[in-house]
């Protein structure tokens, strides 16, 4: 018997004990999510599915949900949040990728100084960021004349129009993306690369073939989280995003607060909830699969 | 023997007396904490906490107020429902004075509910210097007004050009693309009272169709319809075809750097920004002559439990102090609940420069507020066909 051995099975023995402190560890984070999230959001769900159009209450209605989809216009907002949510997510990829790529090979003050250039998105706030875009993006504002210094002068603000909303998402989305795509690329042995392009590979098969499959699952776990960050954001679209179409999170908010709706709104959180709920199932049968290969 | 316990007994006495004297003597110091809610812009809750708060605390030292500012994440309207629940299980809702409601603010449920103190010289001494012809409130007492305006930067619009009418607005719209803009008018007064004039102008100029209980989903179809029409018809001239920015003052810095060359304005906020310069002193206000932009006065209410009454009581009345009313011009650049004529004589010369000289008319807000912001998104500023008949589709016919 090695060592080895014996540490397993010690591990073994002392399993249910600490499965038992394992649950009561995670027992005030879990009765915390129950209460403040899963039971208010079941009340919501619930009562969009008895209430009526004319707010009588009955056993079981879609009324609620037809109402919405018959509707053009909210039909509009969610294709539009749908649209520009992988928009800003491709986008992202497309960004993200080639700086990952320079970071795994590259070393020095360079890049090091590129990987914090990356990174620095994650400490501006939201807000902070939509005011910062506004002054760089609007007419007459630094890019505006940064432009015209070269002679460029035809100069339309994406401030208030769809860009403007997808240049701020992806800004805000680079860190987390650049983060997560570097440190699996990391991962990957060296020797790996080296014989791939040893026999003959080129820099996109070795790219196609050896590294993608290996950083699958990273890939998976960004868009399912860059996915559910966008479709759910709201002080970006609000503040750079045009009055209309807007962008889900925006239009619940509006439908609650300005519009009084609350059921609406309540309708248009659970139709947003059912998509995000998609990505995040991708992403817990990622991670749950990633925990099952290593164990 | 006796004596030791006599002074043991002094000694006792004397450490109790210490201590109580101590603790009186920090009761004293520790001034009562009010919680004032406000929703309102920057330049309100800056006033409040700056220049108010420390004013207010100098003539009352035994209060101090804690200013809580209910604007995007929590809304006055979670406050006001927190605060009637309170009153409902009789627990103490920490709330002491609710600032910056608007005649809307005060829905039926809370009327319903007695959740506000009504005002009378017996609780507020300053009320009888209120100004008779303010709309004053039994539950709500007004302490600034303030007005859309028009504001234009005088570079790029001669005095002739300038707009007297609504129809001259709309006509000096269509005649400069691009260079006017409004916000949404649910994010800000500044659009939402523009949006409101142009339903008057599609309604004869007659503010009176609108009240507080008449709003129905009826009427609103019926009334609202051609100003949105109005409306469609300009958004393709507005800032880059219909840029509408989320808030007054993205509204005003437009105007500031030059991006447009007319908006409509919060009298308050654009006073305020001529004074400490962030619109250059070219920018110049106006008023329509035909029929003013809506405006009106901002109440204070105080909550029937609030928590502590006399202190809630106290600010009410400093609000509407003469000290407190000249701030409310000099400092943010509104107008005075007070009678005019108690205000020294500089501070009267401004105020009828900047008034116009007829009352603007106040709309109603509830259900038309509702309906307004709803209908606007649905048909001014969508990219969606005005129209709600389907498109005709071509009948599938039969290949042969």
């Amino acid at each position: 018997m090695t060592p080895a051995d014996n540490i397993t099975r010690s591990k073994r023995r002392n399993r249910p004990k600490s499965i038992a402190s394992g649950y009561l560890l995670i027992l005030p984070a879990l009765l915390l999510v129950v209460l403040i999230i899963v039971y208010p959001a079941a009340l919501s769900v619930i009562q969009t599915l008895t209430t009526k159009l004319d707010g009588s209450t009955t056993g079981f209605t879609l009324e609620q949900y037809t109402a919405f989809f018959n509707d053009p216009f909210s039909v509009t907002n969610l294709l539009y949040t749908l649209r520009v949510t992988f928009m800003v997510v491709g986008l992202l990829f497309l960004i993200c990728f080639p700086i990952a790529l320079y970071l795994r090979f590259s070393h020095g003050r360079l890049a090091s100084f590129i990987h914090i250039l990356a990174l620095f998105p994650l400490f501006v706030p939201g807000i902070v960021l939509a005011f910062a875009m506004i002054r760089f993006t609007i007419t007459h504002g630094l890019l505006a004349t940064l432009l015209s210094k070269f002679g460029i002068d035809q100069y339309t603000s994406p401030y208030l129009t769809t860009t403007g909303s997808i240049i701020g998402l992806v800004w805000e989305g680079i860190p987390f993306t650049t983060l997560i795509l570097s440190a699996a690329m990391v991962q990957i042995d060296d020797s790996l690369l080296e014989s791939a392009s040893d026999v003959g590979a080129n820099i996109w098969q070795v790219f196609w073939h050896i590294m993608l499959p290996l950083i699958k699952n990273a890939v998976v776990i960004i868009f399912a989280l860059e996915f559910l960050g966008v479709i759910g954001s709201y002080t970006i679209p609000y503040l750079l995003g045009p009055a209309e179409p807007e962008m889900m999170g925006v239009f619940m908010e509006r439908t609650y607060s300005q519009v009084h709706s609350p059921l609406q709104a309540q309708t248009q959180a659970v139709i947003t909830f059912v998509i995000a709920a998609i990505a995040g199932y991708l992403y817990v049968r990622t991670v749950a699969s990633q925990q099952k290969g290593e164990e | 023997m006796r004596l030791q316990v006599h002074a043991l007994r002094l000694m006792l006495i004397s450490a109790i007396m210490v201590f109580a004297l101590g603790v009186l003597s920090v009761q004293a110091q520790e001034p009562t904490t009010l919680n004032v809610y406000v929703d309102a812009d920057t330049n309100i809750t800056d006033w409040l906490s700056n220049i108010v708060a420390p004013a207010f605390e100098a003539a009352n030292p035994q209060y101090k107020l804690n200013v809580v500012i209910a604007r995007g994440g929590i809304s006055m309207e979670d406050v006001i429902t927190r605060t009637m629940a309170a009153q409902q299980t009789g627990s103490d809702p920490q709330v002491d004075v609710i600032e910056g409601m608007d005649p809307s603010g005060f829905t039926q449920e809370t009327l319903d509910a007695e959740l506000w103190v009504n005002f009378s010289k017996d609780n507020i001494p300053n009320y009888d210097t209120l100004n008779p012809s303010v709309n004053i409130l039994p539950y709500g007492l007004p302490y600034r007004g303030s007005q859309v305006l028009i504001a234009y930067d005088s570079t790029q619009v001669t005095e002739e050009e300038v707009p007297k009418t609504f129809p001259d607005l709309i006509a000096w719209i269509k005649a400069h693309p691009g260079q006017f803009v409004y916000c949404r008018p649910d994010k800000g007064g500044s659009g939402g009272n523009f949006v409101i004039r142009a339903i008057y102008e599609a309604n004869g100029d007659d503010p009176s169709l609108f009240t507080a209980d008449n709003y129905s989903e009826d009427l609103a179809n019926q009334l609202l319809p051609p100003a949105w029409n109005i409306l469609s018809d300009i958004n393709a001239d507005i800032y880059q075809n219909g840029s509408y920015p989320a808030g007054n003052l993205p509204t005003l810095q437009l105007l500031a750097n030059g991006s447009v060359s007319m908006i409509t304005a919060w009298s308050d906020q654009s006073l305020q920004a001529l004074e400490n310069g962030t619109l250059p002193d070219t920018i110049k206000l106006t008023q329509l002559t035909d029929l003013p932009m809506s405006g009106g006065y901002v109440y204070t209410a105080i909550p029937v439990n609030a928590t502590h009454m006399d202190g809630a009581l106290a600010f009410a009345n400093y609000y509407v102090s003469l000290e407190n009313q000249q701030s409310v011009i000099k400092d943010i650049g509104g107008f005075p609940a007070i009678k005019p004529d108690l205000l020294p004589q500089d501070l009267q010369d401004l105020l009828s420069a900047a008034l116009s000289d007829k009352a603007p008319p106040i709309w109603p807000g509830g259900g038309w507020s509702d309906a307004r912001n709803s209908g606007w998104y649905k048909n001014v500023a969508t990219t969606l066909p005005a129209t709600e008949t389907p498109a005709p589709t071509v009948a599938p016919t039969a290949t042969p």
